[in-house]
């Protein structure tokens, strides 16, 4: 019995304890629980490895100029990171932990498409916001949720402008080469065959390949039989890297257009600069430190600096996604995540960020929650990405196609 | 009636469970338990096949993702009742598996595993690639839980409640149970356990093994299919990648660790497979090798597993406090 | 229609990634017909030959083949480790518990790999990069390389077998476990030097990997699956068969790719395998 009542004792001891040390002191420092989720192995590391290096210098910098200031509190971002693998069973249980186990009412990364589009199909039911990065199937945001924002322009968006760019230099007869399983990658050539035909092109051949793949000779052998006068790739970093270099060995020499990002880096790791001399990458101008503000350069610098290797183009967004959200609370004043919302729906482009967004009707997001920014060419030109031009492109147009798209899938009852 | 240590460990384990929301409130630990008791489906499906008739299965993943696509596709494509592509799916993975058994069954020990672990990779690769059908890698989404029911006392039952699709798997994986253990008890289950030891023997006793090993494996499928069903509608989204061979090992590592001898062991392989990970928050890879290890070394020091290992060591002090206790007590 | 260079040149394509299951079929077929293990985790071997070449190249700046001789006797240890304290503990167990070892080995080795050379996929580099072209057939100097390579492999194996004594030790145990015994070889040597030489051959199928596409996870059970099916096709414990089966693979998966869909690829090998297992499970060249 005298076991029972010592137990007793040091239960409340420690319950007193464990109260004591929880009221909070008078020091008004909070953390921000963010939930981080990105494909950080696997075949989409190559776009979540550059965005959570991005996300590491925000986050650093913003907890190191005191966090973000919420009324008399400063709320310090704490991540919880998540490697969905690229996968979008991965993706669904990694966002599930984030919001049953650790309660977090913010998400952000999400660089590749496949995951992201199926966390994007349950996450209108939650009461979180997400952030999505990278991740350009079209889809993401015709869903008809209005928590979530993403500050990449979908693929189709850059496709229609790059069909126009592959027709102007004078190519005739296309071919094609990519994961055209993928929604995202179907999207953008969809988009770029209308202009590329309206043009006077025609695209004689559309070879795919798994997202996981290396070897695409065989698809290039039957490419090379066709004498196409042109090629278009659009699959990951790495997997395209195969692709030029297998289309050097194959004798294939014809101008070659991409749309994939990627760091100069990530591809010398798999074939030489020779190989992929003249290579064209039609994709939104992303961070391009010549093109952009002295926020870009110095942001390059740093990225470099902390982590030797030039910053991946599409770490952009994810840098942006940190000050957005940063933004918008400080808008809101508040961490409601309701509030939240509301702000970065109608917030402007806010002023740390490093890509140069075109604003709908005056705001960063349009209605479906989708931000927009310019389409370039870029060549590889002595081992580098040179910014080549512009793709112009209307935004208004698009936004109000996508406005259409989202109302046809989400009628009003 | 003597009950055995092991029927009051299970039934204690039963009703545990039974209670189990009631006693946690973390809605990620009922999710948790929820998948666990669909591994526990898996796990007994396998034992039939596995450590009864004594051929390892390599496909039992396969046959859940069989399971799991055929009632959303019922459900999406042709507008089947949630309730009817829920009962009706797991056939699919039974006809299959009778298909592609009936051939199969003819070789034996690492051929027959080796050829399991080849239908599970096409199952996957035709998963990933008849994208019209399937969506492919991207996979099918929207999924919706069964229709609410009226029940007597309870009145309306919705699954969009985490708890209640608890215990509709729950109740699902002991009628599973159940079967396991009837099918072990029972004629049918000597003559599986029969094959396992000796099948020339089986044989020429007259046995027709041909027809009792393909109806062991159907039956397991048919579990990994049921297993399939539950996880499709409590996810809300599917994909090949839960279905390829690793969740195949998974199965197997459950059957063989928890004891492939006793209808009690895959069953608590199964929650120890999906527990595990949970406690032990390493990274993946440490994971996994502790994984590949345990495996190993179960299979050389613990060939029947641990269930049986852990009630031989139970009884086995149990005999020594008997003894003990008779030298000590008064004498009758 | 495909015109008949086209076809050439899958073929020749074709023959290339061939080599490289000739020389994984080869490396399993030894263990399997010889000793009957069911040796899974060998595609895990040989990625660790080819991520140790990848490291030691990058390490002491050395190119691909002085790095890959390098890597050989480390592999070849793994090899003898894995049989000494997996595979011989069950050795008179069923064999179905050796192949649960194998796989339980699988696990262990592919995350070990991982755990070493990190989760990412590494290229080796190397500086052949030269393409020949013969009309309109274009091969890459590495390729050409490979198929070198994997004939001086297989003449090397060859000599040792028919030209030493341990080569005549390992034959005599191949006919007949007992019967060598009782001559008075050493079972338990012999099996050390079969999964030495194996695994030597599975580091020189890594690295070759390695160069020609990449050592990433996945790779190396993907490559052994497909030594299976060619083992099965082949025969088991026959040199001739994994050859030829090596080849056969390697060739229609390029030209299925070419002709018909890239996508079900992989499928052809676990067609072959459920199909040759099902009517003549001795193989093409085994015998009963």
């Amino acid at each position: 019995m005298s076991s029972r009542s010592t137990a007793l004792a040091l239960c409340s001891l420690a319950m007193l304890l464990g109260l004591a040390t929880s009221v909070p002191t008078i020091a008004a420092e909070k953390i921000l629980n963010v939930g981080y989720n990105d494909s950080l192995s696997g075949p989409g590391a190559v776009f979540g490895v550059p965005q959570q290096r991005a996300i590491q210098i925000a986050v650093d910098e913003v907890n190191g100029a005191g966090g973000i200031k919420v009324g008399a509190d400063n709320y310090k971002i704490n991540l919880i990171t998540n490697d969905d693998k690229a996968n979008p069973t991965e993706a669904t249980n990694s966002v599930r932990k984030l919001i049953d186990r650790d309660n977090v009412k913010f998400l952000i990364g999400f660089c590749c498409s496949g995951p992201t589009s199926a966390v994007a199909s349950f996450i209108g039911n939650e009461d979180v916001l997400m952030l999505v990065g990278t991740a350009a199937e079209k889809s993401i945001t015709t869903r008809g949720n209005s928590n979530l924002f993403r500050n990449r322009p979908p693929g189709d968006f850059t496709g229609a402008a790059a069909g126009r760019f592959i027709a102007s230099k004078g190519i005739k007869k296309l071919a094609v080469i990519g994961a055209l399983d993928a929604a995202l990658y179907n999207q953008y050539l969809a988009a770029l065959r209308v202009e590329f035909e309206k043009l006077g092109g025609q695209i004689i051949a559309t070879e795919s390949a798994g997202l996981g793949d290396r070897d695409m000779t065989a698809q290039l052998t039957k490419i090379k039989g066709l004498n196409p006068d042109g090629l278009f790739v659009e699959i990951y970093v790495e997997q395209a890297a195969f692709i030029y270099r297998q289309a050097n060995e194959l004798g294939l020499k014809i101008p070659i257009f991409g749309f994939h990002g990627g760091s100069e880096e990530q591809f010398l790791r798999v074939l030489s600069s020779e190989q992929m001399e003249g290579v064209y990458d039609l994709r939104p101008t992303e961070l391009t430190p010549a093109a952009l503000g002295p926020g870009a350069a110095k942001f390059a610098e740093s990225y470099k600096k902390r982590f030797g290797e030039n910053p991946a183009p599409n770490t952009g967004y994810a840098y942006d996604g940190v000050y957005i959200l940063k933004a918008a609370i400080e808008i809101a004043d508040s961490v409601d995540v309701k509030k939240v919302t509301a702000a970065m729906a109608s917030m402007n482009v806010p002023n740390d960020v490093v890509l140069k967004y075109l604003p709908v009707d005056g705001k960063l997001f349009d209605q479906n929650g989708q931000a927009y920014i310019t389409n370039g060419a870029f060549q590889w030109r002595n081992g580098k990405w040179t910014f080549v031009s512009e793709l112009p492109s209307d935004t208004k147009a698009y936004s109000d196609a996508l406005s259409a798209a989202r109302a046809i899938k989400n009628p009003i009852k | 009636m003597k009950v055995s240590g092991l029927q009051c460990f299970t039934l204690a384990a039963f009703m545990l469970l039974g209670a189990l929301p009631y006693l946690v409130f973390t809605p990620y630990t009922i999710q948790l338990a929820t998948i666990a008791l669909m591994w526990v489906l898996m796990a007994q499906g396998l034992n039939v096949i596995q450590g009864e008739t004594g051929y390892v299965s390599i496909a039992q993943a396969g046959f859940m993702g069989v399971g799991a696509y055929a009632s959303v596709l019922l459900v999406q494509r042709h507008g089947f009742p949630v309730w009817g592509a829920m009962l009706m799916a797991p056939l699919a993975a039974s006809m299959l598996a009778a298909i592609i058994g009936f051939p199969s069954l003819r070789v034996k020990g690492h051929y027959f595993a080796i050829v399991t672990l080849a239908y599970n990779l096409v199952i996957f690769i035709t998963l990933s690639n008849a994208v019209s059908i399937t969506g492919g890698e991207g996979g099918l989404s929207a999924i919706p839980r069964p229709e609410s029911l009226e029940l007597p006392y309870l009145g309306t039952v919705s699954f969009h409640n985490r708890i209640n699709y608890y215990y509709l798997t729950f109740l699902t994986a002991a009628l599973g149970y159940l079967g396991a253990w009837l099918i072990s008890r029972s004629a049918f289950g000597r003559v599986l356990r029969a094959i396992r030891q000796n099948e020339p023997l089986a044989e020429a006793i007259g046995v027709n093994c041909r027809r009792y090993k393909l109806t062991a494996f159907v039956i397991s499928a048919t579990y990994a299919g049921v297993a399939g069903v539950l996880y499709a509608h409590m996810i809300g989204f599917i994909n090949p990648t839960p279905f390829a061979p690793d969740a195949s090992l998974n199965a197997i590592l459950a059957v063989i660790v928890g004891g492939s001898g006793t209808v009690a062991g895959p069953a608590v392989g199964a929650f120890m497979a999906t527990f595990l990970p949970e406690f032990l928050r390493v990274d993946e890879s440490t994971r996994f090798i502790a994984y590949g290890l345990i495996l190993i070394v179960a299979t050389i020091y613990l060939p029947r597993g641990l269930v049986p290992a852990i009630a031989e060591g139970i009884a086995a002090l149990s005999v020594r406090f008997r003894l003990s206790g008779s030298l000590t007590s008064r004498p009758n | 229609m495909p015109s008949a260079a086209e076809i050439l040149q899958q073929i020749v394509n074709g023959t290339v990634i061939g080599s490289v299951y000739v020389l994984i079929a080869l490396g399993l077929t030894v263990i399997f017909g010889i000793l009957g293990v069911a040796h899974f985790a060998h595609g895990s071997v040989a990625m660790f030959g080819g991520y140790l070449t990848f490291w030691i190249s990058q390490k002491y700046g050395l190119s691909l083949y002085p790095a890959m001789i390098l890597a050989i006797p480390f592999g070849a240890a793994l090899g003898v480790i894995l049989e000494l304290f997996a595979y011989r503990p069950v050795r008179n167990a069923a064999p179905i518990n050796a192949f649960i070892v194998a796989l339980g080995l699988t696990m262990v080795v592919d995350r070990l790999n991982m755990l070493l050379f990190g989760p990412d996929q590494l290229v080796i580099r190397t500086p052949y990069n030269g393409v020949y072209e013969i009309g309109s057939i274009a091969v890459s100097e590495l390729r050409i390389q490979v198929v070198v390579v994997t004939v001086v492999m297989l003449c090397l194996i060859g000599y040792l077998i028919s030209h030493t004594s341990a080569g005549r030790a390992v034959r005599a145990v191949a006919q007949n476990p007992y019967a060598a015994t009782l001559m008075g070889i050493d079972v338990n040597w012999i099996s050390l030097l079969i999964f030495a030489v194996s695994s030597a051959l599975g580091v020189v199928a890594g690295a070759l990997i390695g160069a020609l596409l990449a050592l990433a996870p996945g790779v190396g059970e993907n490559l052994v699956i497909k030594g299976f099916a060619i083992l099965i096709l082949g025969g088991l414990g026959s040199i001739p068969g994994a050859i030829i089966g090596g080849l056969t693979l390697g060739i229609s998966e390029a030209l299925a790719a070419g002709l018909l869909s890239s996508a079900y690829k992989d499928v052809i090998a676990f067609m072959i395998m459920i199909i040759v297992i099902l009517l003549r499970p001795q193989g093409l060249l085994g015998r009963k």
